[in-house]
């Protein structure tokens, strides 16, 4: 292999240095001249027809520039999910319905000429609502006689509409029952995963506004540019090419940017008004009407011989997809699709369960997209199936995980939303990364020690776990490199850098292949005018797909520069090569700067822009795999529970950008101690967010983030550019069950709910069970 | 809000007439923190008293006065307040907040919006802080603890509170308090404090628990158990459980009672062996 000169290097962030100097880089840093304010009217109610709306008062108010709601705009029904084709997601979503399903749906919307206007034209809508029963349950919600959520006749791609059920699945491999009677040892767990909120810095935003030529352009906050332009032209009925979307820099998203919250309303606001209209969420908007993680109930049974080896495995999930089924059919599946192959030993097999709709706050895509709760019930139960066979969990992991060169039938069996596709996994340095990872927590020292200091008792816990990159054989990437005169390099991708600096990674790959410093390479992201397509930043996607995509397209373009340098030199291409911006002949050592290459194509001879696009389909999704090690101490008469340290270490093939990969492996881990210990959105009992804020909703901050250690275990994916694979997702599936596993070393309870309060801590340590 | 009109008070006096002036439509602002959070809708004038002259802090004798707009940044670092009672203000500054609220937000405005859930009234009524208050007649004064047994709101919307004055007591303090992390508020939390007489027995007591999740409450009974007693790990332990038994305790969102019942024991307990060893190490 030869030596790479920006592929594993930390280069200096492509966006650091705008970002850090606070340059009006972000969607709301912009001021249009005669922009108005749109705001949304949400429901108070969690289930209710709407029997009349009267916005005449809104209207008279000054100011007031339009006032949009079921009565007049069209009826289209659409989904909000921003997926790849054909959206695996129910059309049960219109731009205003004639009925409300949760506390903060759309009612209307308002365009104003100051924010303190259109608050007021709110209070002026009078809506007469006729309350129905609703549905506060997801284990009620398929109950005969419970009410009907979705009845409206024109939704499409619903799995069972009278039954509440959104999207449902059952795959089965081998003989289940079989399977469990042959095992000596059997295990079976519940947990469960509350409501909690991606609570992104920068919130949902967004400028609609019509251009000289009369065409929509949508400035927003998204991680899917382009399907926000595929989907807002289906929910307003423009046509495509009608619609320009404009993704600047974004304050993070992890999943709730996948979803179009905004963009279509603010876009027909924009239509009707013919003006700007800025619309952006407050952070209790955020909370009541975004987006959530599905809530989940997942029953794990486990079926191992004497040995370990584990011979059947079940999952029954019930997740809850609030009152519209955005991503209810496909985190479903990633439930057990980014889990089960973990352990491709388990001959029978048989996951199933059902989304569900309630009168709740609406769920969608969040990192880890149901593999992190699945992980959380599958590696509590590994725990418990280790105790009962007497085996130390991390053998019992190391006996059954999967290893390169070998499959799963799940892979074939689960896809996206649809049947999936073999896949045999290439790399895989998991083995070297548990045992990595227990050298560095001290896991044979601690474990089972229940080390003491004063009320505080220390426990180690792991987990394991693995996800995707991309999502195979619908992920779309594409990417256009072209050649300055001067020999620099423009590199134009649809792909989202939403905070994660996928920007920096593309330009390395960019910059590896074409034999320059990452310095030559300016990237631009993303416009649906002027830069090619990618589905966008999901599936943890960017790196593999979008850089493989960069990886040919920057391959085409050193074909290109060599034909010209070969001109040049008088060499055939075969005995040049590309190398720290020249181009070198092999034989003679003679070289020619790109500089030259560049103006030679653009104005001299044989003129032409070397210009190249290219784009990727991934035929796999190679997984990235992590060990998670924590210990905490348990605060033995008040429940608290303290992370003391946790340690993560993953293979996520090479890593293009260390900082950045650990950066991500460690936001992860923390988003997920975060889960793990105190976050809930809490429910009243009409179904409104009791604690739609950051006072009340805790997030961990900077000074409780405890000693984590994170470390790269490199493993060389073949198909991957530059052997890389991802790591944005994988590294949240770890930490709840790591913690949880903590706690039981440590004071012998298990706790199947997130998250992990004093209270439940305490109260488990006061249960005659553990206190014997 | 309807905030029309942004005064800056030169004085006390000054603040003063201009909230009378506005006859319950204006309010005084210092770090502004609660303002931040929300204003009952018939307020149009806001009066900032940062400029008034009431952010010093002074010993007079084993005292500590602290003007009402002193930040709680502030009096965590004041050479004062950590020669004050080993440190026991500063330490508890130290649990509220973040340092950048901690910057902004004022003694006076925690004592006068008393949130039932707030550190600092809990360490106040231990400490049996004065409040001094100008109002159209007079000054006047009272100990914080006997002001929230008052319909103390309604006083603060005709008075300028202007400064907290703190005791000298003969032994120590120690506060505790259990968040869910960094910046929270608590879950519950409390502040005790001992003195021993000559023969190395309580000569006094102070027990106060808050956030329960009710505004803090001192526990006279504790105290009065205490008093008299010598110091061992037993007499920590029986306090606990008769605090527990005393204070007022109810669920919220946070934290269920139960949970609160259960741990109140430990928390007093802790206060008081931390207490405990402070007033002994002294000896």
């Amino acid at each position: 292999m030869a030596e790479r000169k920006v592929i594993g290097k930390p280069v200096r962030k492509v966006d650091g240095i705008p970002l850090a100097t606070g340059q009006p880089v972000f969607t709301l840093d912009v001021d249009l001249p005669g922009a108005a304010v749109g705001k949304v009217l949400h429901s108070p109610h969690a289930h209710a027809e709407i029997v009349r709306i009267d916005t005449s008062r809104a209207e008279e108010l000054p100011g007031v520039l339009c006032v949009l709601h079921h009565g007049n705009v069209p009826r289209i029904p659409y989904t909000t999910a921003g997926q790849g084709w054909p959206e695996p997601s129910p059309y049960d979503s219109f731009l205003f319905d004639r009925k409300v399903r949760f506390v903060g749906d759309r009612v209307a919307a308002v365009a104003a000429e100051s924010e303190e206007i259109a608050d007021e034209a709110l209070r002026l809508i009078e809506v007469e609502y006729r309350v129905l029963p609703a549905v506060l349950d997801p284990e009620g919600a398929t109950a005969p006689g419970a009410p009907v959520i979705h009845d409206e006749e024109d939704a499409r791609g619903i799995h069972d509409p009278q039954r509440n059920i959104a999207a449902a699945i059952d795959i089965r491999v081998g003989e289940i029952e079989r399977g469990f009677s042959e095992s000596d040892v059997v295990v079976e767990t519940t947990c469960e995963f509350p409501y909690v909120q991606h609570v992104p810095l920068e919130p949902h935003c967004v400028i609609a506004y019509l251009d000289e030529e009369d065409r929509l352009v949508i400035r927003t906050s998204t991680q899917v540019p382009f399907h926000v332009r595929r989907i807002v032209a289906r929910a307003l009925g423009l046509p495509l090419s009608r619609i320009r979307v404009i993704k600047p820099r974004i304050g993070g998203g992890f999943g709730t940017k996948q979803e179009i919250i905004l963009e279509d309303v603010a876009a027909a606001l924009a239509l009707r008004t013919r003006r700007p209209v800025v619309m952006k969420y407050t952070r209790e908007e955020e909370f009541v009407a975004a987006r959530t993680r599905h809530p989940m109930k997942v029953r794990v049974k486990l079926g191992a011989k004497k040995d370990g080896k584990l011979h059947a495995i079940e999952m029954d999930v019930l997740s809850n997809t609030g009152a519209y089924g955005t991503h209810s059919l496909t985190v479903l599946s990633n439930v057990g699709s980014k889990t089960l192959p973990l352990y491709n030993k388990a001959p029978h097999i048989w996951f199933h369960g059902k989304a569900v709709y309630t009168n709740l706050p609406v769920a969608g895509a969040y990192r880890g997209y149901g593999a992190t709760q699945g992980y959380f019930a599958l590696e509590v139960a590994i725990d418990e199936l280790a105790e009962k066979l007497g085996i130390d969990p991390l053998e019992l992991r190391l006996k059954n995980h999967i290893r390169a060169g070998e499959t799963s039938p799940i892979f074939e069996k689960i896809g996206e939303g649809r049947e999936g596709k073999a896949q045999v996994i290439r790399s895989c340095a998991l083995e070297e990364c548990i045992r990595e990872g227990a050298k560095r927590i001290g896991w044979s020292e601690k474990r089972g020690k229940r080390l003491r200091d004063g009320p505080w008792v220390h426990g180690v816990g792991m987990a394991i776990a693995m996800q995707g990159s991309g999502i195979t054989d619908i992920d779309m990437g594409a990417a256009t490199i072209m050649m300055n005169e001067d020999g620099t390099f423009r590199l134009l991708v649809g792909a989202t850098d939403l905070g994660t600096g996928s920007d920096t990674i593309l330009a390395q790959i960019a910059a590896e292949t074409l034999g320059v410093p990452v310095e030559a390479i300016s990237v631009y992201s993303s416009d649906t005018d002027f830069t090619p397509f990618d589905t966008g930043a999901y599936a943890s996607s960017t790196t593999y797909v979008s850089g493989n995509a960069v990886l040919l397209a920057a391959r085409k373009v050193r074909e290109e520069i060599l034909r010209v340098a070969s001109g040049i030199l008088g060499e055939p291409p075969g005995e040049l090569e590309l190398r720290d911006g020249r181009v070198v002949s092999t034989r003679t050592g003679k070289g020619v700067p790109f500089a030259e290459v560049g103006h030679r194509a653009m104005y001299v001879t044989d003129q032409r822009h070397i210009i190249a696009s290219a784009s990727f389909v991934p035929p796999e999704s190679p997984p990235p795999f992590a060990a998670f090690f924590a210990e905490v101490a348990v605060d033995v008469e008040t429940g608290r529970v303290r992370v003391v340290k946790f340690v993560g270490v993953a293979d996520c093939g090479t890593p293009i950008h260390p900082r950045l990969a650990e950066g991500q492996l460690e936001g992860a881990i923390v988003q997920g101690i975060g889960h793990a210990l105190y976050e809930e959105m809490l429910l009243s009992k009409r179904g409104g967010v009791r604690n739609p804020n950051l006072f009340d909703y805790r997030i961990p901050t900077a000074a409780d983030v405890p000693d984590i250690e994170v470390v790269l275990i490199p493993s060389e994916e073949p198909t991957g550019p530059y052997g890389a694979k991802s790591i944005a997702e994988v590294g949240i599936n770890g930490p709840a069950p790591a913690i949880a596993n903590a706690i039981y070393d440590a004071v012998g309870v298990r706790l199947y709910r997130i998250p992990f309060t004093p209270d439940r801590v305490l109260s488990g340590i006061c249960s005659p069970a553990v206190l014997k | 809000m309807a905030i029309k009109r942004y005064h800056y008070a030169r004085d006390v006096e000054e603040a003063l007439s201009l909230l009378l002036a506005y006859e319950g439509r204006g309010a005084l602002v210092a770090g502004g923190v609660d303002v931040a959070r929300g204003l009952p809708g018939e307020i149009e004038g806001l009066i900032d008293i940062t400029a008034a002259g009431l952010s010093g802090i002074s010993r007079e004798g084993g005292r500590l006065v602290v003007g009402a707009t002193a930040t709680l940044e502030g009096i965590r670092t004041s050479r004062e307040v950590k020669a004050y009672m080993g440190g026991f203000l500063s330490e508890v500054m130290g649990h509220v907040a973040t340092l950048s609220l901690r910057n902004m937000a004022t003694l006076g405005g925690a004592v006068v919006s008393a949130h039932p859930w707030a550190d600092i009234p809990t360490a106040l009524i231990a400490l049996g802080a004065e409040a001094v208050w100008r109002n159209e007649e007079r000054t006047e004064r009272a100990p914080v603890e006997e002001l929230y047994a008052r319909p103390f709101r309604a006083i603060f919307r005709r008075a300028v509170l202007t400064e907290i004055r703190l005791p000298a007591w003969d032994g120590a303090f120690a506060f505790e308090k259990l968040s869910r992390n960094a910046g929270d508020i608590a879950l519950v939390n409390c502040a005790c404090g001992l003195g021993l007489d000559a023969e190395g027995k309580i000569a006094w007591a102070r027990v106060a628990v808050g956030a329960t999740p009710y505004r803090a409450e001192r526990l006279v009974a504790v105290e009065e158990l205490l008093a008299g007693e010598v110091p061992s790990e037993a007499l920590w332990e029986e306090a606990g459980h008769r605090a527990a038994a005393e204070a007022r305790v109810g669920d919220d969102m946070r934290a269920s009672a139960e949970w609160r019942r259960a741990v109140i024991p430990v928390i007093v307990r802790r206060a008081l062996e931390r207490a405990g060893r402070a007033v002994m190490g002294d000896r």
